[in-house]
């Protein structure tokens, strides 16, 4: 069996593919005959000059395009529905981490079983570029569910694992959540996708994804907390 | 009373243009104003484009960009995609459609001109350097009440001047169509455009005061110290979403169905065959309007409401699909059978169907939640938008404008420059939208002036800026066209494309005084769309 890359994007691969199947067979439907009747009705002086009038309406054909398609989009919005709930619903063995926005970076904390946190990670705004310190990239483990209670601390900023096709918004006074898991190690984009002011843009991190092993000893070594801005102290 | 002005009234002196009750003149007003603020917000579009073909920064700062893209996004919104198909054609065609002399409350309607003309001005001032706002067309608070946010309060004072005028508007229009229709229109004669507009203005009516006070609230909390939003004083700032949106979702259909009635004007005419299910229409336009008012949260499916609201609204958003299909099925039936005329209002409006069909199907994804989760606030849904708005709505605004060119100018619109300006904008159109969906789809944030150097991405937006060019070219080419017919044009004839519609029975440019008498005679068997008979010309 090939292997997943990561949660819950294959979920949400297979719906936009769904979507993407049920959209160009309606397009095909409903653009190719209109583009015939375009071709083939023409006016034609002497010959062609009146549309038939007598037809204005058939019932059948317009309860017909009344029905189905309110089928179609009632089963589309019933698969979606099933597959939110996966994408809302963290599996019971995943790990949490607290994620907490702010104009414009993320401070990242890693928790112990009791909840007290061990690990702070702090990104710092860089306006000018997208290269990451490796001190302030987001590590996890591979493998493994991690769940992402999300808040902020000024204006409303969004947490958007690329990898992953999820998004929630951070929102101040209110703790939101996500869920994810990557299953192959390796660098990936995480961007804030909330309009958050002139530095929105570079709101930006990357998840790094290592071994299990790897990430037990990350965990316990030095943290980057040092270079916090001073903009969050005292508030956390 | 109003007394009548005797002159034609293209040659009308500027103190008549400045105190004018005549809806064509006020029309004008409304339909002249909103193009020029497309134009120009139309440039800022190029501008930020411009900005965005290649990762770092280029050419303006993203404060500046901010500004761009917040006046972008309200210009076009609130000018181009509302005040010229309701203040301006809503005002010139709804009275002549229904065989009434002027509106309901001709007074009243200068006023919501004038406002709208302050709201204008107001805009205007938010040139000036230190007067930007920049927290984008949706304000959202905690930010929006920032210093980093710009001028909050300008914001704030053009849409209560802009309510005031659509509230006022929406008021006229509904009584004029209810108490000043001529003997002989009823509610299954009316023209499907007056259909719309109706439905359009009720929305207003339900709406606008929900939106005034989502941004009043903001005013008070940036400027007064109120918490209505403040999160450390026990407010909320979903409050603000939510009755933001509340409005804000419905207004797009403001937006769209006024567009609707063009296409539904332009195609028949030139099929030479009555709309096809005109009745159905009928319910979809209002079984749309109902639905509109349900549906707000599918802005907020990512702003951590809780999930059940967002199940229920993906259904209710997802439905709307099935009145908006019909619709779109009706089109196609009228071709069906016709003897289609492929002029440049007809072209315009076949194009504006047939990328409306991309627009509605790329919508789709964004009401399925469990889609939305992946690309919200994602290019992808500026892509879907611009295929909504910058294709089927501008392209049904152009084909309108040069399809009633005739009865508001008494000249027409040269047709080499009509078609001309189709096929570039709608090729261009197409290479940007459609590449700024993909872009989106591989993830892309939206309102980003910079973005890393992913190879796909820097691609992707290279093709969105030649695309663009292509589309301000053909804007260009129909800018020009529009001059031209306005001074070396053919004379139209009174009926140009032999339409059965009340407004071309009276003479190209219409007259001061509309039908002459209070209301024409209407015979009891008309209808806007019995075709049978040849066209002229
Ligand atoms: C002249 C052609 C146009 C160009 C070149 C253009 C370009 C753009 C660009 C580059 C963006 C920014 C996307 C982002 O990074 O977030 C944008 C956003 C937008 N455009 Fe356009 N556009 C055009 C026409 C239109 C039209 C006709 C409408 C509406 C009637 C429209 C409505 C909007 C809106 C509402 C936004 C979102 C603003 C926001 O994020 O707050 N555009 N456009
Ligand atoms: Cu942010
Ligand atoms: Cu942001």
């Amino acid at each position: 069996m090939e292997q997943v890359f990561a949660y819950p994007a294959k979920w949400w691969s297979e719906a936009v593919t769904v979507w993407l199947v049920v959209a160009v067979v309606i397009y095909v439907i409903v653009a190719i005959p209109g583009l015939y009747f375009i071709m083939k009705y023409r006016f034609k002086p002497g010959v062609r000059e009146i549309g038939d009038h007598e037809k204005h309406g058939h019932w059948g054909l317009e309860a017909l395009w009344t029905i189905v398609p309110t089928i179609i989009v009632l089963v589309l919005a019933t698969y979606s529905f099933a597959v939110f709930k996966k994408q809302r619903t963290a599996p019971p063995d995943a790990m949490t981490i607290k994620v907490t926005g702010f104009m414009w970076g993320w401070q990242v904390e890693y928790l112990d079983e009791k909840g007290n946190t061990i690990k702070t990670v702090v990104t710092s705004f860089n306006p000018s570029s997208y290269e990451i310190p490796e001190d302030q990239k987001i590590v996890v483990p591979a493998g493994k569910p991690v769940k992402a209670l999300l808040t902020s601390l000024d204006v409303i900023h969004s947490f958007y694992v690329k990898p992953a096709r999820i998004t929630e918004d951070m929102v101040p006074g209110r703790i939101t959540h996500l869920w994810f898991q990557i299953n192959k190690p390796g660098e990936y984009w995480v961007f804030c996708r909330e309009f958050c002011g002139t530095g929105h843009s570079h709101m930006f991190t990357k998840l790094k994804v290592v071994p299990p092993e790897q990430f037990a000893l990350w965990l316990k070594s030095e943290t980057n907390v040092a270079n916090k801005p001073s903009q969050i102290d005292g508030n956390l | 009373m109003r007394e009548a002005i005797p002159v034609p009234y293209f040659g009308a002196g500027l103190k008549e243009w400045l105190f004018t009750t005549d809806h064509k003149k006020i029309g004008i007003l409304y339909l002249t104003t909103s193009y020029i603020f497309f134009l120009v917000a139309g440039l800022f579009g190029l501008i930020i484009r411009l900005e965005q073909t290649s990762p770092g920064i280029q050419y303006v700062q993203p404060d500046f960009y901010n500004y761009l893209l917040t006046g972008h996004g309200a210009v076009l919104l609130l000018w181009w995609a509302i005040a010229s198909h309701i203040g301006g054609f809503g005002n010139f065609l709804l009275p002549l459609m229904i065989g009434a002399k002027d509106v309901a409350f001709p007074r009243l309607n200068a006023l919501s001109w004038w406002a709208f003309f302050g709201a204008s001005v107001l805009v205007l001032l938010t040139l000036i350097p230190g007067n930007h706002i920049k927290m984008m067309w949706t304000g959202y608070p905690p930010y929006s009440t920032t210093g980093d946010a710009g001028v909050t309060a300008m914001y704030v004072f053009i849409i209560h001047l802009i309510g005031i005028s659509s509230i006022a508007t929406a008021v006229n229009f509904i009584t004029t169509y209810i108490k000043m229709r001529a003997p002989g229109i009823h509610f299954w004669n009316t023209n499907m455009f007056v259909h719309c507009l109706i439905a359009a203005n009720v929305i207003q009516l339900v709406g606008v005061p929900s939106l005034a006070g989502a941004v009043t609230m903001l005013l008070l909390d940036k400027y007064l110290g109120t918490n209505f939003y403040n999160p450390a004083k026990g407010g909320d700032p979903l409050l603000y979403q939510n009755v933001f949106w509340f409005y804000s979702h419905p207004v797009v259909y403001v937006q769209i169905l006024p567009v609707f009635g063009f296409f539904s004007e332009i195609v028949p005419t030139f099929a030479r065959r009555p709309l096809f299910g005109y009745k159905t229409m009928i319910f979809a336009v209002w079984g749309i309007t109902l639905l509109s008012f349900m549906v707000w949260i599918h802005h907020m499916f990512v702003s951590g409401v809780p999930d059940w609201i967002r199940v229920i609204m993906s259904y209710t958003t997802i439905l709307i699909a099935v009145p908006t299909g019909i619709k779109i099925f009706n089109w196609m039936g009228t071709l069906h059978g016709g003897a289609i005329i492929l002029r440049s209002p007809m072209l315009y409006a076949l194009g504006g169907i047939f990328m409306f069909l991309i627009g509605g199907l790329t919508g789709i994804p964004n009401a399925m939640v469990a889609i939305d989760l992946g690309i919200s606030d994602s290019l992808f849904i500026v892509g879907h938008f611009h295929y909504v708005l910058g294709m089927a709505l501008t392209l049904g605004l152009f084909g309108a404008i040069i399809y009633w060119f005739p009865k508001m100018t008494g000249k027409m619109y040269p047709e080499g420059f009509g078609k001309l300006s189709f096929w570039l904008v709608f090729i261009g159109a197409n290479l940007f939208y459609f590449f700024q969906m993909v872009v989106g789809m591989l993830g892309n944030p939206r309102r980003y002036p910079d973005y890393p150097p992913i190879p796909e991405w820097v691609t992707l937006h290279h093709i969105q800026t030649v695309g663009a060019f292509i589309l301000g070219l053909g804007v260009l080419v129909f800018t020009i066209g529009i001059i031209k017919g306005l001074l070396s044009g053919e004379k139209a004839p009174d009926n140009p494309w032999n339409s059965q519609s009340l407004e071309w029975r009276i003479a190209s440019p219409a007259p001061v005084d509309n039908f002459g008498e209070e209301h024409p005679k209407v015979e009891p068997d008309y209808h806007p769309y019995k075709y049978g008979a040849p066209p002229a010309f």
